[in-house]
């Protein structure tokens, strides 16, 4: 009877423990975004392009704390499989790189970078959906090192809440509604930037043995 | 006597709960209307091998059309009207990026500029689909009333309250036919039902299956359009 009564006030103990640790954990949400996306529809542009992931790009986690709850989401992984996804599809010839070179043998060299993540929950809008947020910075060179063109595209996501579905799976199905928008908006708006648009007449007409228009 | 009507009670009390919980859980506690449009009341043509896609709008800021709901509708079209309905992620993905959220035409003007794009047109064409079925709306919960209390401790835990709460579903679909680019026909339907939650000890919920019962109206009627 001595030794059962010790034995019950640590089952208690590790009740309590237990219960902690669930009530603790429920207030953090940590997303590792992992998802694929599929080849684009899109025509490949005749161009040899050098694509620069750089450390901070690769392993770009947005956290926050907000209101004692913290919520941290990963995408960098999930960034670098979309836009090389993406980028494959895009160009003739794709090369990556983990650092910007002064120069190099291609015609483009392109670097993504991630200007602001944002994400929203349900609690913060009282909207019954998990938003998110990504704006890019596009920086694209010329083969010799010769900045062509700059520009920021915005994507953003966003899932419905779903009746006993974690957060965190939530959060995960709407980053990567957002980085489909992103690669959507980057295939669909890269040749409509000016410069790039310029850029791919001026080639077009060199390509045709055509005099080059003026600007 | 008394002795034998307080024997019996617990057991008819049981079975009489029992019943009413399990007749609310049916369809009692909800209501469906669903309004039509067609633009010839003859049914859509749809050759042997053509298929349908039915696909969700989520360009608006504050819902989504849930894709579970947009799943079941191509089930209910399937089973009611025995057509091929082509999956929408596979549809996205097969045709990314021209049928994301921002990036879908709204009209059929622009689904017909969309056509005009050799590429687009091929990998659609390539599929066979003859229709497509643009869905919009949600389910909320419209109105919530009462509360349920749940504790946990170390000598276990329990539930204790009423709660009640409303749901509306209101969802419409539009059928365009990409072969003439025309509008053939649109279904509307409104879903309300009410759900509650009893709480002694255990919580027990009583949900009216609002969503559902949407699903179940719009299937049905767009699987008419190809039925007959």
């Amino acid at each position: 009877m001595n030794a059962v009564v010790p034995r019950l006030r640590q089952l208690s103990l590790l009740r309590l423990l237990l219960s902690a640790a669930l009530l603790a954990g429920g207030c953090a949400t940590h997303v590792e975004v992992n998802g694929s996306f599929p080849e684009p529809l899109s025509q490949r542009l005749p161009v040899t392009a050098l694509v620069v992931f750089d450390e901070a790009f690769r392993s770009h986690r947005f956290e926050n704390a907000d209101d004692g709850r913290e919520v941290s989401v990963a995408v960098g992984q999930t960034q670098v499989d979309l836009f090389t996804a993406v980028l494959n599809g895009m160009f003739e010839h794709v090369t990556f790189a983990d650092t910007l070179p002064d120069s190099a043998e291609v015609d483009l060299m392109i670097m993504p970078v991630v200007d602001e993540v944002q994400i929203s929950m349900p609690y913060q809008t009282k909207l019954k959906v998990y938003e998110v947020w990504v704006r890019y910075n596009l920086r694209v060179f010329e083969g010799s090192g010769e900045p062509l063109a700059d520009w920021i595209m915005s994507a953003y996501g966003k899932t419905p809440t779903r009746f006993l579905k974690s957060s965190g799976d939530a959060l995960n199905q709407a980053a990567l509604v957002a980085m489909r928008d992103a690669g959507a908006h980057f295939i669909i708006g890269f040749s409509r930037v000016p410069e790039i648009r310029f850029w791919l007449d001026g080639r077009a007409t060199v390509a045709a043995g055509l005099p080059e228009m003026e600007p | 006597m008394t002795q034998g009507l307080l024997a019996r009670f617990p057991r008819s009390f049981m079975l009489c709960t029992i019943s009413f919980l399990l007749g609310t859980m049916g369809a009692g506690c909800t209501t469906t209307t669903v309004d039509e449009y067609r633009e010839d009341s003859k049914r859509l043509d749809l050759k042997n091998g053509e298929a349908i896609v039915v696909l969700g709008r989520r360009h608006a800021a504050q819902y989504e059309t849930e894709p579970d709901f947009i799943e079941c509708i191509g089930d209910k079209i399937g089973s009611a009207a025995r057509v091929d309905v082509v999956a929408e992620p596979e549809f996205m993905d097969a045709t990314y990026p021209w049928f994301e959220p921002r990036t879908a035409p709204l009209g059929l003007k622009r689904m017909g500029k969309m056509l005009r794009e050799p590429m687009i047109a091929e990998r659609i064409r390539g599929r066979h689909i003859r229709y497509m079925i643009w869905v919009d709306g949600s389910t909320e919960t419209t109105d919530r009333e009462g509360s349920v209390s749940c504790a946990i401790g170390p000598g276990g835990g329990g539930c204790f309250g009423f709660a009640t709460w409303e749901k509306e579903a209101v969802y419409e679909a539009v059928i365009w036919d990409l072969s003439t680019l025309l509008e053939q026909g649109r279904v509307k339907v409104k879903a309300k039902g009410s759900s509650y939650m009893v709480a002694v000890g255990l919580p027990v919920p009583i949900i009216a299956q609002v969503q559902g019962q949407a699903c179940e109206g719009i299937g049905n009627q767009l699987g008419t359009f190809f039925a007959g």
